[in-house]
Order: C-alpha cells, then sequence, then structure tokens
C-alpha cells in the first residue's frame, strides 16, 4: 500500500477528539438546538401547545357541552356555572369555544400539512421532467390561482355542494375546498427552487446511475427544499385557520350546528356592546392560535437560515465549539 | 528573538527595526508599500479566527511580489486589509505605508483617495466584478472622473480608448460602448486591469487574476498584466496558488501558511532552494506539463490549521514528514536562511534542507503504480467505450413569436475515438471546445442520437429497453468537477455510496460490506460513514465522489475536470489515488480536464479539442513534445511551467482573440482565425486553410520525425488536423521575456 491510506497521527487525535465532544451530531439537533435558543419562538410553541391540550381536554371541565341549551340563562355573562357566559340561544360559551379551537386547529393543520406536501410533490415533479409535463402541470396551477376561492367556498358549502353535504360535515368540506385553492402559490416557489436543485450535479450524478425519476425526486430533491416546506408548513396553518376565520364571518366557511372560532366571532360581532364577552374570548383564543404559529415561524425561519443572526447570540459553550469544529473538520 | 516566545499574537510586539531584521527585505526607504506586522482577526460565531499572522514586507517600485498559498491562508485577507476593502468587524492591526503615509485606521471616505488612484486592484472574478448595467466605457471613464474631476470629457474618452487599446481589446473605441457581457471573460479581465490602472497607480494588487480563465486567455491577461506594469512603472502584488504563474512574473515571493509567512525570497532561492518544508511539498505537488518522465506527486496529507486556536508549534507540523518534537514547542520565527540573497525560512531544520534535498523523499512520495494493462499492447485489449461520428448541433433560433432558424452551433461536430482497458483517455481545449458537450453525449446516451455510442460493446442504437440501458450503466461511472454539490448535503456518507448499489439491487449485508471495502479502497476511515458531506475536507470529498463512481466496478469512469476544484496540495493526493486505482482495478479513465499538466501526468493518450472537432490525437507524450497542430502547440506554450528560468526565456505563442464564436465559424480550417502558421503563410496556402477542411490524419513526413522514427516501422499513435503543421509562426504572436531586463534592480 502507498501512504495514500497512511492515517494522519494528528487527524486521528483530532478525529478522537471530534468523536468524544459528540461532534456528528445531525443537522435536525442543530436545528433544534437553535430553535430553542429563540425564546419567542418557544413561546409560541409553549402557546400553541397549551391551545391544542385545551381544546382536547377542555370538554372535562365543564358538564355543559356545545348542544345542550340552558334554558335558566341566556345570553348571561360569565359566571360560576358558565365560565364564559351563554350565548343568545343559552349554549354555554365556554363549550362551544373548546369545541371552535379544536375545529379550527384541526382545519389549520390539516390544510397547512396537506397543501404543502400536495405542493412539494407537484412542484418537483413540474421541475424535474419539465418540458411537455411542465407546460401542462404549469396551466392547470394557473388556472386554479385566477379561479375566485371566496365564489367556490361560498357554491360548495352553501348551494351548490348539496349532495356533499348530506355526507360530510361543514368543517371537512370547507378543508377539501381550503386545500384546493392553497397548495399554488408554494408550489411554483417550489418548482423554481427545484429547478436549479436539477442543475446541482448530485441530481446529475443520481441520473447518471440510473436511478429511477420517483426516486429522484423523492430522495434527493423533497428533503432538500425541507427547510422551506416546514416553514411554509406554519405559515400555511396561520393562513387556513384565518381563511376559515374569515370564511365563516361572512357566513359561508363552517354552518351551525358545527362551530369554530370564524362562527363565534362572526355571531357576535353585531352585538359587541351588549353581549362583549361573545366577541373577545374566541377573538383572543383566534389572536393566541395565529400570534403563536407566527412567533414560531419566526424562530424556525432563523434555525433553518444558515446565515441567521440566531447563531451570534449562542453563549461560549461546549456545545458552540462543536458546532465550530464540524464546520471545519 | 527564540522561538519559544513567538506564540502568534500573543507575543509582545518587537520594533520596527527588530522586524525588519526578521522580514529579512530591502531597507524601507526606497518601498512603494511597506507592510510591517499585520495581524487580522475576525469575530465570528466560534470564537475569533487570526485569519492573518504577522506579515510584512516591502514593494519596490517595478517589481512584483507573489504571495502564494493554498485557501485559507490568508493571501487574499493580506490583500483585502492593504486595500481597507475588509468588513468593519474585521480588526486589523499592524502598520500599512504608501510612500511612508499610514494606510491602517483611515477612514473609508480618506482611503477613497488612494484607492483606484495609487492602490488599484484587480479581481479574480472578472465576470462579476463589471457592473452590467453601465457600458464599458462608462466604468472606465467613472474610475478616471472620480480621481481627476478637472479632466474634461473628451480627455477621459481619450484616455479610456487609449487604455483599452493598452490591454489589447481590438477597435478600442467602438468597444467603448459595449457592455460587460458582449465581452467575454478574459476581455472583460482586460478591462479589469484597464480600470486599474487607469489613474497610473502605484501599486497593483492583482487577486488570482487568471484563475477563472482558460490557459490561452490565461497567457493574454497575464502578458496584458506585464505590460500594464511596464506602461506604469507600478509596484505589483501578485497573488495566486498556482506556482507556474508568478514563476515567469514575480521578483520576489511570498509562501503563506496559516495566516502566516513560512518562507520568503528571491523567487529564484524559493524555487530552486527551498528551506521550509511546505514551500517543498507545494513544488513537488504539481505536476509539470515540460517533464514525460513519470513520477508520483507529492500529497501534503491533512489539513491547514483551525486559526481559531492560537497555534502553540509550528503551524505545519501536524503535515510536515519532517516534525519533531522540537518543532511543537513554539511556532518558528521567520529567520533569514545562511546563504545567498534575502531568503527567509520558518523552520527550525532550514539549515538542514537546502537544493539537495528532493521533495519526493521527504514528502515519501508514493511509488508509481503500473497497471497490469501496461505490458499488453494497446490494440490487443478490449474496447471499452467506442465513439462514432458523434455530432451534437444546436438550432440558433431568433425571434419571440415566429422563431426562425438563423445558425447552427456545432458543439460536438463529427467525433471519433475509442478508449481500451486500462487506458486514460484526455480530452483537453478551451471552455467552448465542446469537451463538456462530448461527456454529455457520452452519459445521456440514447439511441436516437446522431452517431453512435459504444459502451462496453453494446451500442446506443440497441439501447432501447431499460435493461440494456442499465447495463450500458453500470460500465460508465461519472466524477464531478465540484465535491461539494456533487454530494447530496442530506445524505451521510454511508447513503451516498449505498444509492448506486441500491439501485443496482445489492441486499443490506452486502451494501454494507462493499461500502466498508471502498472506503478502504479510496483511503478514508470506515468509520467515517455516518458523518454529512460537509464534514468532510474538499479532497475527501472528492475521495467520496470517486467511491461512489467505482461502487458499482465501472470498467470506464468519467473524470469531469476532477481536481480543478482543489488546492494543489490536495490535488497531488486525489491524482495518486486516481494513478493507483487505474492500475490496481484495471479501470480506463476519460478525463477532461483545462490544466496540461495534470493531463500529461494521469493520461495514457490525448485528444486536443477546438469548435467540436478534434484537431489533435495521440499518445500524450508524443502529442506533448512533438505537437504538430499549431493549436496544440499554442495551448502547449501557454502553460506556466513553475521554473523561474524556464519561464523567463522560453517564446511563449499568445494566441489573439477568443474562442470564435460558433456561429461564424471558418468554412476551412476552425483554427485559421486565430493559427500563428496561418498569419504568416503566403497567400495561396491561406486560401486552401480557408477552403478545405483539414482532415484529422496520422503524422506525416516530418524532416525531424522521420529521422527520429527511421528505424521503426511502427506507426505513429498520432494524427492531427492541419495543412502546415510545420510552417512559420507569425512572429507578432510569439513573445519572449528578456531575462536581463527582469532581473535589472
Amino acid at each position: 500500500m502507498t501512504n495514500l491510506n497512511a492515517v494522519d497521527p494528528a487527524a486521528v487525535a483530532q478525529d478522537a477528539h471530534l468523536e468524544n465532544a459528540d461532534v456528528v451530531i445531525g443537522k435536525s439537533t442543530i436545528i433544534f438546538r437553535r430553535f430553542l435558543r429563540n425564546k419567542t419562538a418557544v413561546a409560541g410553541l409553549v402557546i400553541f401547545l397549551a391551545l391544542v391540550v385545551f381544546s382536547f381536554v377542555g370538554n372535562f371541565f365543564t358538564t355543559w357541552d356545545k348542544e345542550t341549551i340552558d334554558p335558566f340563562n341566556i345570553g348571561m355573562p360569565p359566571s360560576a356555572e358558565h365560565y364564559l357566559g351563554t350565548s343568545q340561544a343559552g349554549i354555554d360559551l365556554y363549550a362551544m369555544t373548546v369545541e371552535g379551537t379544536r375545529i379550527s386547529i384541526l382545519i389549520g393543520l390539516i390544510v397547512g400539512l396537506v397543501s404543502v406536501l400536495i405542493a412539494a410533490v407537484y412542484g418537483c415533479t413540474m421541475a424535474y421532467f419539465g418540458g411537455k409535463v411542465d407546460k401542462v402541470m404549469l396551466f392547470v396551477l394557473e388556472a386554479l390561482i385566477m379561479m375566485p376561492a371566496l365564489l367556490v367556498v361560498a357554491v360548495a358549502t352553501s348551494g351548490g355542494g348539496a349532495n356533499f353535504k348530506q355526507n360530510l360535515p361543514s368543517w371537512l368540506l370547507l378543508i377539501i375546498v381550503l386545500l384546493i385553492f392553497s397548495w399554488m402559490g408554494t408550489a411554483r416557489l417550489i418548482r423554481s427552487l427545484s429547478m436549479s436543485l436539477m442543475q446541482r450535479d448530485f441530481v446529475k450524478a443520481a441520473q447518471y446511475m440510473g436511478v429511477p425519476p420517483r426516486r429522484i425526486v423523492w430522495r434527493h430533491l423533497v428533503p432538500n427544499i425541507g427547510s422551506l416546506l416546514v416553514l411554509d408548513i406554519t405559515r400555511g396553518v396561520t393562513g387556513a385557520i384565518l381563511a376559515e376565520v374569515a370564511f365563516s364571518f361572512i357566513g359561508i366557511g363552517i354552518k351551525v350546528p358545527d362551530v369554530s372560532l370564524g362562527v363565534l366571532i362572526g355571531a357576535a360581532t353585531s352585538q359587541v356592546q351588549t353581549f362583549p364577552w361573545m366577541f373577545w374570548v374566541p377573538l383572543a383564543v383566534m389572536f393566541l392560535l395565529t400570534g403563536s404559529l407566527a412567533m414560531m415561524n419566526d424562530g424556525l425561519r432563523d434555525a433553518f437560515d444558515p446565515s441567521s443572526s440566531s447563531v451570534g447570540k449562542a453563549r461560549k459553550t461546549s456545545a458552540r465549539k462543536n458546532r465550530a469544529e464540524m464546520k471545519t473538520p | 528573538m527564540s522561538s519559544e516566545t513567538t506564540t502568534g499574537a500573543f507575543e509582545p510586539t518587537p520594533s520596527t527595526v527588530e522586524r525588519l531584521h526578521v522580514a529579512g527585505l530591502h531597507a524601507p526607504t526606497d518601498a512603494v508599500l511597506s507592510v510591517r506586522d499585520l495581524n487580522v482577526r475576525f469575530n465570528s460565531e466560534n470564537g475569533v479566527v487570526h485569519a492573518v499572522r504577522g506579515v510584512d514586507f516591502d514593494l519596490l517600485a517595478g517589481k512584483t511580489l507573489g504571495i502564494v498559498g493554498e485557501s485559507g491562508s490568508g493571501k487574499s485577507v493580506t490583500s483585502l486589509a492593504i486595500m481597507g476593502l475588509l468588513p468593519p468587524t474585521a480588526e486589523v492591526t499592524g502598520s500599512v505605508r504608501l510612500h511612508g503615509s499610514e494606510l491602517l485606521g483611515l477612514s473609508d471616505k480618506a482611503m477613497c483617495a488612494y484607492r483606484g488612484n495609487d492602490l488599484a486592484m484587480v479581481f479574480q472574478d472578472p465576470l462579476s466584478s463589471l457592473t452590467p448595467v453601465y457600458t464599458v466605457g462608462a466604468q472606465i471613464v467613472e474610475a478616471l472622473t472620480i480621481h481627476n474631476p478637472a479632466m474634461s470629457k473628451q480627455a477621459k474618452e481619450a484616455r479610456a480608448v487609449e487604455l483599452l487599446a493598452m490591454v489589447g481589446i481590438p477597435s478600442p473605441k467602438d468597444r467603448l460602448r459595449a457592455f460587460p457581457h458582449e465581452f467575454s471573460g478574459g476581455m472583460r479581465q482586460r478591462v479589469m486591469i484597464a480600470i486599474a490602472i487607469a489613474n497610473n497607480p502605484r501599486v497593483l494588487i492583482a487577486d488570482e487574476p487568471t484563475t477563472a480563465l482558460d490557459v490561452t486567455i490565461q497567457a493574454q491577461v497575464l502578458e496584458v498584466l506585464h505590460t500594464a506594469q511596464e506602461e506604469t512603472g507600478a509596484a505589483v502584488v501578485m497573488i495566486t496558488h498556482d506556482l507556474g504563474v508568478v514563476a515567469g512574473m514575480a521578483d520576489d515571493i511570498m509562501v503563506m501558511y496559516a495566516g502566516k509567512p513560512v518562507e520568503t525570497g528571491m523567487v529564484d532561492e524559493i524555487y530552486y532552494n527551498p528551506r521550509m518544508p511546505y514551500t517543498l511539498g507545494l513544488l513537488g505537488a504539481v505536476p509539470r506539463v515540460d517533464v514525460s518522465e513519470k513520477s508520483s506527486l507529492i500529497p501534503i496529507e491533512g489539513i491547514p490549521p483551525n486559526l481559531i486556536h492560537a497555534p502553540t508549534g509550528c503551524s505545519f507540523a501536524p503535515r510536515c514528514p519532517l516534525a519533531t518534537d522540537a518543532c511543537l514547542e513554539g511556532e518558528p520565527a521567520l529567520l533569514p536562511v545562511a546563504g545567498s540573497g534575502p531568503h527567509s525560512a520558518a523552520c527550525i531544520k532550514s539549515d538542514s534542507l537546502g537544493q539537495d534535498v528532493d521533495g519526493h523523499e521527504v514528502f515519501s512520495a508514493p511509488p508509481v503504480p503500473v497497471s497490469r494493462f501496461d505490458a499488453i499492447p494497446r490494440n490487443e485489449r478490449a474496447t471499452v467505450l467506442q465513439l462514432n461520428d458523434v455530432r451534437k448541433h444546436f438550432p440558433l433560433t431568433k425571434g419571440a413569436l415566429l422563431k426562425k432558424r438563423i445558425g447552427t452551433v456545432k458543439a460536438v461536430d463529427g467525433l471519433s475515438f475509442d478508449i481500451r482497458e486500462g487506458e486514460c483517455f484526455s480530452i483537453v481545449g478551451e471552455s467552448g471546445s465542446g469537451k463538456t458537450t462530448t461527456l454529455l453525449e457520452i452519459m445521456e446516451f440514447h439511441k436516437d442520437q446522431d452517431g453512435e455510442v459504444v459502451i462496453g460493446g453494446i451500442s446506443n442504437k440497441k439501447a432501447t429497453d431499460a435493461r440494456t440501458k442499465s447495463a450500458m450503466r453500470r460500465e460508465l461511472q461519472m466524477v464531478f468537477q465540484d465535491p461539494t454539490g456533487a454530494l447530496d448535503p442530506r445524505f451521510t456518507v454511508y447513503e451516498v455510496l449505498a444509492e448506486p448499489l441500491q439501485n443496482a439491487g445489492m441486499d443490506k449485508p452486502a451494501i454494507r460490506k462493499r461500502i466498508m471495502e471502498l472506503m478502504k479502497l479510496v483511503g478514508l476511515q470506515p468509520d467515517h460513514v455516518n458523518r454529512f458531506p460537509n464534514q468532510f475536507s474538499g479532497g475527501q470529498r472528492q475521495r467520496i465522489g470517486i467511491a461512489r463512481a467505482l461502487a458499482v466496478n465501472p470498467k470506464l469512469v468519467v473524470l469531469d475536470e476532477p481536481v480543478s476544484a482543489l488546492d494543489v496540495s490536495v490535488q497531488a493526493g486525489v491524482i495518486n489515488l486516481l494513478d493507483k486505482l487505474r492500475a490496481e482495478l484495471g479501470l480506463s479513465y476519460l478525463l477532461v480536464a483545462h490544466d496540461l499538466s495534470v493531463v500529461r501526468h494521469i493520461s495514457n493518450r490525448v485528444a486536443v479539442m477546438y469548435l467540436g472537432k478534434i484537431v489533435e490525437v495521440g499518445e500524450v507524450d508524443r502529442v506533448f513534445d512533438n505537437p504538430r497542430h499549431p493549436y496544440t502547440r499554442a495551448l502547449l506554450s501557454a502553460i506556466p511551467v513553475p521554473d523561474p528560468h524556464l519561464e523567463r526565456t522560453r517564446e511563449r505563442i499568445i494566441l489573439k482573440g477568443d474562442l470564435p464564436s460558433p456561429l461564424d465559424a471558418p468554412k476551412g480550417c476552425n483554427f485559421a482565425t486565430r493559427c500563428p502558421v496561418f498569419a504568416a503563410l503566403p497567400a495561396p496556402k491561406q486560401e486552401k486553410c480557408l477552403t478545405l477542411e483539414p482532415p484529422l490524419e496520422a503524422a506525416g513526413p516530418s524532416s525531424a520525425v522521420q529521422v527520429l522514427e527511421a528505424g521503426s516501422a511502427e506507426p505513429v499513435d498520432q494524427r492531427f488536423a492541419c495543412f502546415f503543421p510545420d510552417g512559420e509562426l507569425d512572429e507578432e504572436m510569439l513573445v519572449v521575456h528578456d531575462s536581463a531586463e527582469h532581473n535589472a534592480p
């Protein structure tokens, strides 16, 4: 053997040092650490998780549910019996808020996650195949962008979707409609990002090895736009929640008997003066929900962005030194 | 100063006189620029990076200082510190004096009076250093306006024309109104030089001015720099990693390592009498284009130190084969070397090193590997790849709505060659000659191609079903130019290497075993498989790329500029590895490279391409030692050799202009527009060049060759496409540097 394989003693020493210091950490660990360093983002995450927990276990703290009418308390302010008062129909507002929060989070999470997934696959496929496939898929995308989402939602959830409505609850219908109209912007962004990735040598290398296209898209393209996808998921969740609230507010989204934060806010607007608790409570929950997501989004962006300033705030701990050595092994 | 006290930044700063003595350079009296104890520190998230540690030098008018070093050695930071172009976060200490006035510590505004006036800089990348939205003329005039507000508009314009003419841009008056995108890379670099010398600077700093350019263009630009220096009498600081480039130009050399000058001295002293093991290694790591004798290159193992930690010993000790315990005690100071001339080295063993020390022995260069195929005559070996009349023409269209075909770009025009088992076949040529398109045509073979590509005995015409295709793919793998881009950053090394194996349908235990084999084969530690590519150095990444290519046991590996993105010292290691693998595994290579020294070092046969055609092909030593086609001659003469004497005295062919646009390629010989032979031919013979296309034929009867080959009846493996291979060269294109003029004090 030649000295090509000879091992440099200094390098070995350094390696040993690196291994002891547990330097070979995955990128996810680094991202997690950076995220934790952003206090606002952590606060956002805590608020969001608290709301999720609230929406699931909140029901156990009250004996009322969202359908039972309390004929003795109609339009009453908060009291010991009804924590947040009752609506004009005599339904417990606390129970409705819990239910509404759950529906809103559900809509947000499903729409946020699934639309980004659709966008990723659609965008990467367009970029990978290019040519005619790209043209046709781009046309479909443009057509969808130009379709007036508001009208379609209105038609689908009221008159036009009559036969759907029998089988589906209104929140599921809204999810489907929101999904159809929420992925196009992200898909376009992903298309352009993947097109630049396609120029990278590692994609060419995989092609020259004869790796099938499906696998290249899934194993090389999607993970490499992963950071963007995560950001887009949080953004998408916020967007979906806001869209739900907006649609429900103007009365074309979630329909009674289903409740959501938007329905609650919409129902209370006309009597803010007389029944303020009915308006402010769901509004505050909505703010907490979207606000916490926005705070998280900020931290996630810093965590994923390699040139972010959040790194500069790092303490002079061993963790920091580890990372330093990792970058210059 | 004893070596114990020298521990980088923390030593007490000695007096200037003492520093001067240590630097061992010229007296500061007549220096244009004198730099003393320059230190640059950057605050990074990981700690303080001490990028430049105590640089001293004096620059005399009309002299050239070459700063040589690997990337990260602090050479560019030094130049930026002198120019005052470092970001405000950088902490610069020491002294930079221009004609005795201190530059360090001046405000940005105050520095502007010097920058572009007394101090000028030529940057590395000509493509991004000119503003694309202004004409070239406007940018030159801008440089003039800032420092000469009183100059009239006509005078400025006249000066701009004069400058463009000086840097050799044809019809400068018209080109003044051209935008940067209308110029080629070499032309843009000329414009950059024109802007830099616009105000007759006293000091011209050239930061890797030719790294991004082709060899023929590099020769032109170096020539322009030379003229510019003669015209302005400026002192030049030439920063480069290529020891060949500075050999012919520089008067003094400063070798930098880990932010510190480790050896300084007159150019001859450094090249012929290096006293620092690092310099010795660098000189041995560069393959020579003018030497046919085959010897392995010197690989300098390891990586440069992390500049965050102050070195406790010699910073080169971990990579130095001569290092002893004494080397680890304190960083050696730059001390004068016993002997002639101002020459200092920072090595405690500098006295024991000298002219008679062979770098190959010091660095224990591996023995030259011998392939089992070397003994078998070429035509008895099996053919691995064969190209028959492969063409790739791109239609050139114009018009937005109705596309009108206005011409054809013949990227590859009728290429035929074959590669036998165990041989390395190289394609060389300028960028735009069709090298890369040829590779793509081979890698992306399909049955509708124009021409035939036969891989491992299967023709592309038969590649209709997936099975045949994958059988062909398995014979053929590729190593990419940029080792970083070629590896998916989200894959661990294990996943990178597993991909081709999974694709070949191997099961898990077999894959594991094969990956461990591969890691050992390319000289990486097998337990590093769980790391990510960004945790490796450039050279190691390229080794991973090579391992991936070898995973499925291909017969032929296509190497696309495999070492051009690597540092010289690392490059040697990778070239040696490629050499070894070819011998041990009986591989064949198809190498595309612009560095002819590398090509000469590892190839058996070489093809020179020009505008999509092979103009000369044959056995590598024959083509390089006895080039017949004028283009090959020009290409070879353009390569700088790391040998100052040779570099100063040899005659060079400097080709005129750039590669012509494929659109207006001549009807006859493609090369006629730039040919030095054609320019000297009488008119009737020129007519032949312009109308007839010279065929690629075996070497004809040349008197010199005939005498040499008198005894052997064997046909010579060299073919070229030229009617007048032995024609006289046009004198205008020949350049000889007078060595006397260069050595004058």
